[in-house]
């Protein structure tokens, strides 16, 4: 049993897109649209997560508008009471779709842009007529008065159009920018020496993103997502395993952080066969790293424990092989100088074709 | 001085929450507010003024008008910074 009280549902509605994003989140192996949760199943999960104490819902994929029910699907989530937040690409949103969204319920809505060009953003999405068809999302979006968020995923091959996007959140009215650097899960991995900038433009990234921060003031909140391979600690992964997010999966399987099916050992539960609350509460994979017993040194005991929660389980295996060790972004890791010199080598290989995202890739 | 009338920005809802109290909600965020932030909050219509809010709210708690002003005016610093609310 938990005391904890989850704050927000990640729904993972589909793994269908129509994009090919080489730093997509998404699990190499892509859930295929027949193993899908049916609406019905969705809307039990909505109830469940509100009961739990859950306030946001992130209706999300893949492309969460590829779903035929995707506004009845938004209204189950509304009655619910949850606040609900849609993250897409953009491709598919027009005036039409968004007044029955809105009607529904929708809240908010973000879209991600790829960059400021659309040539180059449309090449990195792999997807023609892609830049376009978002510009319209988020004109249409400012139209009906709705909140929008541009998210912009920061790689080697966009870092210096950073103020160029900055401004374009503005010019397109957006209330809220996201400047995300990739976070190396799912597809980033497979494409890691294409995306790693180097650290230099890191860092001169984070200082733009400072400087915005103030003279956009009451203008353009900012969120700075940063790149762990530069970081000196971690973040805490989901705010800490099975604490604030349960994500659950097209297919229903409910996880801690939408990286860990990547993880070895883990039967994860499905909400076809158990409730959500059960699952939060008594589940093995909720409890397996929640707090901090199962910390080994140097977390054990350091005084950023319950702060970082000792970072990100799925990035400690991805490295070192082990999930149950110090996220190596940490450099209190005895692997932490093995990280940055991976991603030293990935910024300078040279590398710039990319492994597009796709189902049966 | 400037007297605005603030409201909350776009995609912001004040929610009653079983487990939080009096939370205000916006992406990806969420901001628990004591009661007298919530008073105030409660307010902030897109209508009224900062000093309308302040004479208000002084008749209904018998409090001094220019500290209600006071408390109104950090708050709604406070929360246009994090984007909660358009002053
Ligand atoms: S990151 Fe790109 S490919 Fe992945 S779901 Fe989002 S839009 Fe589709
Ligand atoms: S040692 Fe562990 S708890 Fe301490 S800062 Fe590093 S990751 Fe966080």
């Amino acid at each position: 049993m938990t005391e904890l009280t989850p704050i927000g549902l990640l729904a993972e509605l589909t793994h269908r897109c129509p994009l090919g994003c080489p730093y997509c989140s998404n699990p190499l192996e892509l859930t295929r649209a027949n193993q899908e949760l049916d609406t019905k199943t969705w809307t039990r999960v909505f109830e469940d997560a509100a009961s739990l104490g859950a306030m946001h819902v992130h209706l999300s994929g893949g492309e969460p508008l590829v779903r035929k029910d995707i506004a009845e699907l938004t209204n189950a989530a509304h009655l619910a009471g949850l606040y609900t937040n849609l993250i897409t690409s953009g491709v598919g949103l027009n005036a039409q779709s968004l007044t029955e969204l809105r009607a529904a319920g929708l809240d908010h809505v973000q879209i991600s842009i790829q960059g400021v060009d659309p040539t180059r953003a449309d090449a990195i999405a792999h997807f023609k007529g892609g830049a376009k068809a978002k510009r319209e999302a988020a004109r249409v979006v400012v139209e009906e008065g709705l909140a929008l968020t541009i998210n912009a995923v920061i790689h080697r091959g966009n870092i210096k159009d950073l103020p160029a996007i900055i401004d374009l959140a503005v010019e397109w009215g957006a209330g809220r920018l996201e400047v995300a650097h990739v976070q190396y899960h799912g597809w980033a991995i497979a494409n890691r020496a294409s995306l790693m900038p180097a650290r230099e433009d890191f860092l001169t990234a984070a200082k733009l993103v400072e400087d915005a921060r103030k003279s956009l003031e009451g203008t353009l909140v900012i969120d700075h997502v940063i790149p762990d391979y530069y970081a000196e600690r971690p973040k805490a992964c989901m705010g800490g395993w099975g604490r604030q997010v349960i994500v659950v999966t097209p297919d229903g399987r409910a996880l801690p952080c939408h990286a860990a099916a990547t993880l070895p050992g883990f039967a994860f539960d499905n909400v076809k066969d158990r409730s959500l609350a059960e699952i939060w509460e008594t589940s093995e994979a909720f409890q397996k790293f929640r707090g901090t017993a199962w910390m080994p040194k140097p977390c054990q005991g350091c005084d950023r424990a319950e702060i970082d929660w000792g970072g990100c389980r799925c990035q400690a295996f991805a490295i070192t092989g082990n999930a149950a060790t110090t996220d190596p972004a940490c450099a209190l890791s005895p692997e932490h100088t093995k990280l940055r010199e991976m991603a030293t080598a990935d910024a300078a290989s040279g590398i710039s074709t990319y492994r597009f995202r796709r189902i049966g890739g | 001085m400037t007297d605005p009338a603030p409201k909350l920005a776009p995609g912001v809802k004040l929610r009653k929450d079983a487990k939080r109290g009096t939370v205000l909600l916006g992406p990806e965020r969420i901001l628990e507010l004591d009661d007298i932030a919530q008073a105030i909050v409660a307010e902030f219509d897109g209508k009224r003024r900062v000093s309308e809010i302040a004479a208000a709210l002084a008749k209904e708690y018998d409090a001094n008008a220019d500290d209600i002003r006071t408390d109104i005016e950090n708050l709604l610093k406070d929360l246009t910074q994090k984007g909660y609310v358009k002053p």
